[in-house]
């Protein structure tokens, strides 16, 4: 895919269709009670979309790479990605690398993404994933939708870069659309709807990103906890933020969401900010909410 | 002479509807709009809001986050428009927590609730409005039994527009013009702007106002998106701030 997309002003236009993807990616994690961890019970995979293996974690959780074998998303590309996680089961879900967005022919369809989530009763589901960048004149779309039952955890991130910045190829896409829609017992408790298109309308507003380029954004979930543990927590974290980088380089917003849980939003400069100050978070909360500690995922980047 | 062409309208004319639409969009409708800043606050506090990028920073709360509101205000009014008959519940609570769930910071959240219930309780006052009706005995049953329901403020000025016919666009561009009016407002108390830049700032951003009600007639509400990041956050960490004017 990756040469494809340096040789594409070469190809024809019927040879770009017939390389678009559509492909899915299933997994479902279960608990096995006998040997008290989570197991990666079935996986239904289509490339480039990978999983090897699950590795199992010190806390009976069950951790996947993502990988996608094609080295990003091309326009036209449509890739779905399932994932249950059981009762009780604890699965965290990371990827191999950033997900790269690479440049759109103008003719093409936007590279869409699409994530289906659903969290059994007393599951819980980490998903901490790499940067998107998308790349110049690329156009993304990502459609995620998560379904929370009763007493299930979620700690849910993703940032979003301004693009490769090693190039000084900042915010040069031309659309992201991002949706996130999570339901906790069937009731929406949070709603996310952005779309990002530079050169329409300038990031650097003071109402959009001001002089930051990486945009973050926490979803921290447990069905069943009460209102006022929410509010308390929102104040820990608030603290927990203020010892994070300088307001000069990252902002970090905290805040109840309608019920069942908290979302954290980073505005910063660099994305080792953001990254760093997201782990934090993710510790303070996960040791607030499960009495444990979050164990950063392996990688081999 | 237009005196006079005034003074014959009846009580059912597009003039005393006009004028219906004029006095609900005004700030001094008791409602408590003047007591949130909606994070503005917050960002005047950090340096990051100014009055040399207020107009920037109005263009930019108007194509994203009032784009979207604008969406929810026509969607409520066409869901008042047809009479309480097929008036349907269900759909106008969705419509609010939908919109709820949209706001990421809690006080941006309540500051909305409150205001949008203040509005329908201000309106019920003034007349039997059976939609209106309604949707406050929806509220009042809601909450008796301890169910979360919100009246969002954009919905519920829709709604009230709807149900008095007073003309969808118009009901759109007003509820645009006090929303930024509002935070002008607010700006004159935390910002060293004086009447005359903030008349002006306002008189300016009319036709953006404009631009943002058409956009939300092509919008649906399924696909309704807005990025204002740093106003969100602002409205996150307004708890945060150590002396404050404004509730949120």
């Amino acid at each position: 895919m990756l040469i494809l997309d340096e040789t594409a002003k070469r190809k024809p236009p019927a040879t770009y269709a017939i390389a678009r993807i559509n492909a899915s990616l299933d997994l479902n994690f279960q608990y096995d009670a006998a040997r008290r961890t989570t197991v990666l019970a079935a996986s239904s995979q289509e490339p480039p979309l990978k999983v090897v293996r699950a590795f199992r974690l010190g806390d009976s959780s069950a951790l996947v790479h993502l990988h996608n074998v094609s080295g990003g998303l091309l326009g036209g590309d449509e890739l779905a990605m399932s994932l249950v996680i059981s009762e009780k089961a604890q699965a965290q879900v990371t990827t191999t690398g950033a997900t790269r967005i690479y440049r759109s022919r103008a003719d093409a369809a936007p590279a869409i993404q699409r994530i289906n989530v659903h969290v059994g009763q007393n599951a819980c589901l980490e998903y901490l994933p790499d940067p998107i960048i998308p790349f110049a004149s690329s156009r993304f779309t990502q459609d995620t939708k998560i379904q929370l039952d009763a007493g299930s955890g979620l700690f849910w991130w993703e940032v979003l870069a301004p693009g490769r910045e090693a190039r000084d190829e900042l915010f040069a896409y031309d659309a992201v659309e991002m949706k996130t829609r999570i339901c906790a017992l069937d009731n929406p408790i949070a709603i996310e709807r952005v779309r990002v298109q530079p050169r329409l309308y300038p990031l650097s507003s003071p109402a959009r990103l001001g002089k930051y380029r990486y945009w973050a954004t926490f979803y921290i979930c447990r069905v069943g906890v009460e209102p006022n543990a929410w509010l308390a927590l929102e104040q820990q974290l608030r603290e927990v933020a203020r010892e994070l980088s300088p307001a000069a380089d990252a902002l970090w917003g905290i805040s109840t969401l309608l019920a069942h849980g908290i979302v954290c939003r980073c505005l910063a400069i660099h994305g080792r900010d953001a990254l760093a100050g997201l782990h934090k978070l993710w510790r303070a909360a996960k040791f607030a909410l499960y009495g444990t500690e979050a164990i950063p995922p392996r990688k081999v980047n | 002479m237009e005196a006079d062409l005034i003074c014959c309208q009846s009580p059912d004319s597009p003039i005393h509807g006009y004028l219906k639409l004029l006095h609900l969009a005004d700030s001094a409708l008791p409602i408590g709009a003047l007591a949130h800043s909606f994070g503005l606050e917050t960002l005047v506090s950090r340096g990051l809001l100014k009055v040399s990028n207020l107009e920037v920073f109005l263009r930019g709360y108007l194509e994203e986050s009032a784009t979207a509101e604008a969406v929810f205000c026509r969607e409520a009014f066409r869901l008042a428009s047809n009479g309480v008959e097929s008036f349907s519940v269900e759909r106008w609570r969705l419509l609010n927590l939908t919109l709820s769930a949209m706001k990421p910071a809690r006080e941006t959240r309540s500051g909305s609730a409150a205001l949008g219930r203040n509005f329908l309780m201000v309106v019920s006052a003034l007349g039997d409005f059976p939609v209106v009706r309604s949707a406050v005995e929806d509220a009042i049953q809601e909450s008796n039994q301890n169910h979360h329901h919100v009246i969002e403020h954009s919905p519920a000025f829709g709604l009230v527009g709807g149900a008095l016919e007073l003309g969808e666009e118009s009901v759109v561009v007003a509820y645009l013009h006090q929303s930024v009016a509002s935070l002008v407002s607010a700006c004159q108390r935390l910002l060293p702007l004086g009447q005359t830049e903030a008349t002006r700032i306002l008189w300016n951003l009319k036709p953006t106002m404009i631009e943002t009600a058409k956009r939300s007639l092509s919008a649906h509400l399924d696909d309704v998106c807005c990025f204002n990041p740093l106003l969100d956050w602002a409205a996150m960490e307004h708890p945060a701030l150590g002396t404050r004017l404004f509730i949120s």
